[in-house]
């Protein structure tokens, strides 16, 4: 980077304009030397001086200075045609015009900077300008990168490139490709962790800091050599690289509500769809639960025939159960289900779900010991009930009446942060070696046995504890009986309200 | 069990208006409330569902919620500005943000399809026997072991006398004053802590278990204070 020369004649011409000037100030005055005063030839030579310094610049200033004083000295003061000087009053003329000289080529010199300066500030005022505007309407990583490339043509005369982060947070060159002149992006990500500025390989590296987190890297070709920038381009750089920054932090929030809408709007559809899907297969079994019921109600049924109307209800609601765990199968795996998570004591998601259980436990014992310090967990309250359901329909289902069904929390001796919920039975216990495949869908402990069901309330378990971000294991106590074990994060549970007594 | 107990014997039988667009469903619904000496009113869409209720001055409606012709909460809704009658939702929809609208807007029960004909005829009682009860309800209230003494605002168990804080009395009056119905989070936070706390929902599920544990024999399988996940709670006497 360089600043503008001032506009006017090349070095050497310009010496020799100033030789010019002082040559026909002499020769114009020569001929009147003994009519006009020297105090008025030597007005004649400091005007050619200061035209020299204004126009021409320091250096030819000086030498028409020089000049003046040679030739006045020489053509016009007694003894003429010499050098010598016979009154030392003219040795204070010679200073004068030698400090007129100075003076005057200092004084424009620094006005002509000064002047370069503003119109250097205001040039890039208004590259910032324009870009801030343009950078206000960019609604797309394209278009940022344009109105940036612009930029830095303009404030800085150089090429720029964008580096941005892709998914997996990795700097890369954006738009991707153009290997012909790319930054280095070893040294990129080096800028990108330390969020400083960095020059090296022909680019400097500028962080793009936003008010949230680093957003990317802006590169500028600088070309070999050591980078240089004034106190005015830095502020410039920084300036213009903090509102690409917020530019790219806007769009990529208009990114995030795009794809939450969409994700939103796909979720609306699905369980539209499966709440129709729901009712159409609901309404018809409705009519068989209630037309069965009304059989066995009215009571005039030889008793034969009141236990397949029975018989009917029980198959009905058999189907009704799959239907539910079919539907809450599709929900759960048709993409990500958004959780209705509020805090809650574990007692009352249990009891609902031994509530709904009660009938399938009727023969069985069941034991709850939930340890005193249990905090609140963050649950969604129908779908963790639908995780103990399935659990107890599964004791109730593979063991005996009248074994025991035992449910232990208390917070992992483990892990600090996590809840452990044990549900353990006494029963023949789970298939050795296949523990993890009962989790997957249409899987059973055993195939083919007379006990019903198709294998996806334990997939459903599971799908159910990760979206909590829990983790589910099956197996066996050693003094046997099956047993599963749910870990559950424990977060920050909120405070509870504080009421006398 | 209290919930078989008849629809009360004295009086005039009780109507029922049915609200449900699948024959076969009124069919059975028909049959199991005349059973119980109910006398029915049936019809299949809002429009006509609404108008009944004005007119048949029916004691209980029973409503499907997805009715040919809309939504069965709007006729809660319009159902509300200007009678208390009981409401029991029967719904096949999945999602319990439905139940909640549908009991928010001024349902007093729901059911969920499919369901039995005795789960429905308890529900049935219950609500008949409350609209009943409003005009005599006395100051004690009675539930197995508990008595609810609201004049002398004192709980006993078994008699003795149990120690609530004001918050759970508060709620435990709410509830009882409410057996039979299904009241929502919303409700019961709005109705005890005021209408800016119902986002709270933990409050109340601190206090429900701190009440449980002070009148239920097992907590965690609880007789008379029954979860109602994603919804509320509904008090069984």
């Amino acid at each position: 980077m360089h600043l503008h020369r001032p506009a006017g004649p090349g070095p050497a011409p310009a010496y020799l304009w100033a030789a010019a000037a002082v040559t026909g100030v002499a020769l114009l005055a020569l001929p009147l030397r003994d009519r006009l005063d020297l105090a008025n030839i030597i007005m004649l030579f400091l005007l050619a001086v200061l035209l020299a310094a204004v126009r021409l610049g320091r250096g030819p200033g000086i030498l028409a200075a020089f000049l003046s004083v040679a030739a006045f000295n020489f053509f016009f003061v007694h003894p003429r045609l010499t050098f010598a000087v016979s009154d030392m009053q003219y040795l204070l003329t010679f200073a004068v015009i030698l400090a007129v000289a100075l003076i005057t080529t200092h004084l424009t010199t620094d006005l002509s900077r000064q002047a370069e300066v503003a119109r250097g500030r205001e040039l890039r005022m208004t590259a910032l300008y324009e870009m801030a505007r343009d950078l206000s309407a960019a609604l797309s990583l394209e278009q940022i990168q344009e109105i940036v490339s612009h930029f830095v043509r303009r404030g800085f005369q150089s090429e720029a490139r964008l580096l941005l982060p892709d998914a997996a947070e990795a700097l890369q060159l954006f738009p991707p490709g153009n290997p012909a002149a790319a930054p280095p992006l070893a040294l990129a990500r080096d800028s990108a962790r330390t969020g400083q500025p960095l020059t090296g390989d022909g680019w400097h590296l500028q962080p793009l800091k936003s008010p949230m987190r680093l957003r990317g890297i802006l590169a500028l070709a600088v070309g070999p050599g050591p980078w240089q920038e004034t106190p005015e381009q830095q502020q410039l750089l920084e300036t213009g690289a903090s509102l690409v920054a917020i530019a790219l932090e806007r769009v990529h929030y208009i990114q995030v509500a795009q794809e939450a809408q969409l994700q939103m709007e796909s979720e609306r559809l699905r369980n539209s769809l499966l709440g129709a899907l729901s009712h159409d297969l609901r309404t018809p079994l409705t009519a068989l639960v209630g037309l069965a019921d009304s059989l066995v109600l009215a009571g005039h049924l030889p008793r034969e025939e009141e236990e397949l109307a029975q018989a009917i209800r029980e198959e009905a609601l058999r189907t009704s159960a799959l239907v539910n765990n079919l539907l809450d199968m599709a929900r759960l795996q048709s993409g990500p289900v958004t959780l209705r998570k509020e805090w809650q004591p574990l007692e009352e998601v249990l009891g609902a779900a031994l509530q709904a259980r009660a009938p399938q436990l009727a023969g069985h014992q069941v034991r709850v010991e939930l340890a005193a310090d249990l905090p609140l967990l963050e649950l969604d309250a129908v779908l963790m009930e639908r995780v103990f359901c399935n659990l107890l329909e599964n004791a109730a289902k593979y063991t005996p009446p009248g074994s025991t069904v035992t449910i232990r929390a208390e917070p992992d001796p483990c892990q600090a942060d996590r809840v452990c919920i044990q549900l353990c039975d006494n029963g023949p216990g789970l298939p050795p070696g296949r523990e993890q495949q009962l989790f997957e869908k249409f899987t059973r402990g055993r195939d083919e046995s007379a006990i019903p069901g198709v294998g996806l309330g334990l997939a459903i378990v599971r799908s159910i504890v990760e979206a909590h971000q829990g983790r589910i294991e099956a197996g066996n106590l050693p003094e046997g009986g099956a047993c599963f074990s749910i870990r559950l994060p424990v977060g920050n549970p909120p405070a509870l309200p504080q009421e006398e007594a | 069990m209290s919930n078989t107990r008849p629809i009360p014997a004295e009086g005039p039988a009780p109507v029922v208006l049915i609200v449900e667009d699948e024959p076969q469903i009124r069919r059975f619904l028909r049959a199991a409330l005349e059973s119980e000496g109910c006398q029915t009113h049936e019809t299949d869409t809002l429009a006509r569902g609404l108008i009944e209720a004005g007119t048949r001055k029916p004691d209980l409606l029973i409503l499907d919620l997805g009715l040919p012709d809309g939504d069965g909460i709007e006729l809660i809704r319009e159902l509300r500005s200007w009678s208390g009658l009981p409401v029991l939702v029967l719904s096949a929809r999945t999602d319990e943000a439905d139940k909640v609208q549908a009991l928010d807007a001024g349902a007093d029960d729901y059911l969920g399809k499919p369901f039995g004909i005795p789960e429905l005829l308890a529900r049935v009682r219950a609500l008949l026997r409350r609209a009943h009860r409003g005009q005599e309800a006395g100051p004690v209230f009675a539930f197995g072991q508990i008595e609810v003494d609201l004049a002398q605002r004192l709980v006993r168990r078994a008699g003795e006398t149990v120690h609530l804080t004001p918050i759970e009395y508060r709620l435990l009056t709410l509830l009882v004053a409410n057996a039979g119905r299904v009241l929502t989070h919303r409700q019961l936070l709005s109705e005890v802590w005021g209408p800016n706390h119902v986002e709270h929902a933990h409050y109340l599920r601190v206090y429900m278990a701190g009440l449980r544990r002070k009148l239920e024999d097992n907590p965690t399988l609880p007789r008379h204070i029954r979860t109602e996940s994603g919804v509320g709670y509904r008090f069984v006497a």
